[in-house]
């Protein structure tokens, strides 16, 4: 590839307009400027990663003990798998706040996708990513607590706490929600030729946010598509999130290198 | 300072050429399209599901089918199909540059569409009313899932008509932004009329009657 042409395709084009002097931080280097971003933006695939492994696999989570099984028969798995869920939800607590910094990332990003606007779009998404963390680690909470005593507990103790876990992690969906349709109206807004997250992805964020509405039907039903194991409720709308992870990323990644040249180019013109 | 070209609310564009028509379509449009398919996409697999679980059991299904009002089914494809009939002439008229007319056939496609809100409303509460809920049966679970969600799409695009038709009223002449607008929320006011177009005869023909 043409490295000169690359390199103007990178830079902002004059619909961008030159952010203000606190989001430039003039006086930094780009070295400075975006140390760790690149860090964090790896904090989503490596949580990805982890999450499926210690919450899917070591917790068995993936899928999900089904909601129609008896309290005998979960007390039963608690009993026998109790090792592998303390050891997969304590590693589901440890990694599940990557999504923390993984979410820093994309909020530096959308900051340059128009700086000289509120920074609604941009909050929004920092506090809707950050507390995503609730859920994800309250719900391993009760799983090993469940794990934690299994032989003294009660089946129908048991039983409700694994329930609460799903309910949890499953119905407090509407806090991911918030910085996924974030993310895809702030993208929409982007003036550059070439907008740092495409259109495309965009839209597939705000429509995997709101496609987690069928979890509103999920307390509803023990068995079927809307349960905690159905294919809607658990198979499409979890692979839904696991993709728009994939996609943010890949496209956070993409973006810093642009964002450095537009900065140096920002910072000769201002 | 906006490059002229990419500031559009200063510069309305000629909408009449094939050329801005492409240039709006490489912008934008495949956006929405991500939307669309992956929201057809699911329902899709809805469809399949609602067939699949119908096989498994078919006299309860239709057992239950026989039991909805056709007429409500009827009554609401000729409100959608008209509505998305005057969806079409309002972007042939905001393509037009015509903004009194877009917003014209804008109000009537949201005052129809009103209509398909008002007999869904009524027919549920019929059904409750009756002690036909979710809960009562497979095929009732279906029918209040795919009505309930295509009823979602349906009210977010009634916010979208309302929304374009404030849109168009605060310009000149329809800008080239607004036209795409206007053209994108056709697009998903379609789907609403396509997603219904599959509903009705799944949830309310396929029983003999």
């Amino acid at each position: 590839m043409n490295t000169a042409a690359t390199t103007t395709a990178y830079l902002p084009d004059d619909a961008v307009a030159i952010p203000e002097p606190q989001v430039i931080k003039g006086r930094l280097s780009n070295t400075q400027y975006f140390k760790y971003w690149r860090t964090c933006a790896a904090m989503g695939p490596i949580f990805l990663t982890a999450f499926i492994i210690c919450w899917g696999v070591l917790g068995h989570n993936i899928p999900p003990i089904p909601a129609d099984h008896t309290a005998d028969q979960m007390a039963e798995f608690f009993r026998t798998h109790y090792n592998e869920v303390r050891a997969g939800m304590a590693g589901a607590m440890l990694f599940g706040v990557l999504y923390l910094p993984w979410t820093l990332s994309i909020t530096k990003v959308m900051e340059w996708i128009n700086p000289l606007e509120n920074n609604i779009a941009t909050t929004l998404q920092m506090w809707g990513g950050g507390l995503t963390v609730v859920p994800l680690v309250t719900s391993s909470v009760f799983w090993l607590t469940a794990a934690y005593r299994p032989d003294v507990l009660s089946p129908v103790t048991l039983q409700m706490l694994y329930d609460q876990g799903w309910l949890l992690i499953d119905m407090f969906y509407a806090i991911t929600t918030i910085p996924m349709v974030a993310i895809g109206v702030a993208g929409l807004t982007d003036k550059r030729a070439a907008p740092l997250f495409p259109r495309w992805a965009c839209w597939f964020s705000i429509w995997a946010g709101i496609s987690f509405l069928f979890e509103l039907l999920m307390p509803f039903f023990k068995s079927g598509l809307f349960a905690r194991q159905g294919w809607l409720n658990f198979w499409v709308e979890f692979i839904v999130w696991f993709a728009y992870i994939v996609i943010i990323t890949y496209y956070v990644f993409k973006a810093i290198p642009r964002l450095e040249k537009e900065r140096t180019a920002a910072l000769a013109k201002a | 300072m906006p490059h002229p070209e990419n500031d559009m609310t200063q510069n309305p564009p000629d909408l009449a050429t094939e050329e801005a028509v492409s240039i709006l379509r490489g912008r934008h449009l495949p956006g929405v399209l991500v939307f669309i398919i992956a929201d057809m996409a699911v329902f899709c697999m809805l469809f399949v599901g609602f067939m699949v679980d119908r096989m498994k059991d078919v006299a309860l299904f239709n057992n239950s089918a026989i039991a909805l009002d056709v007429r409500f089914g009827v009554a609401n494809t000729l409100i959608l199909v008209t509505s998305g009939l005057f969806v079409v002439l309002a972007v042939n008229a905001a393509r037009a540059g015509l903004r009194k007319t877009t917003r014209g056939w804008l109000l009537l496609s949201f005052l129809v569409g009103a209509g398909f809100g008002v007999s869904k409303i009524v027919e549920y509460s019929i059904k409750i009313s009756s002690g036909i809920t979710m809960q009562t049966n497979p095929f009732y679970m279906y029918y209040y899932a795919l009505t309930g969600a295509h009823f979602l799409h349906f009210v977010g695009g009634m916010i979208a008509l309302a929304v374009l038709w404030v849109l168009a009223g605060r310009e000149a002449t329809v800008s080239r932004n607004t036209f795409n607008l206007i053209e994108s929320g056709a697009l998903y006011w379609h789907m609403v009329d396509l997603l219904w177009l599959f509903l009705f005869p799944m949830l309310y023909l396929l029983v003999p009657r």
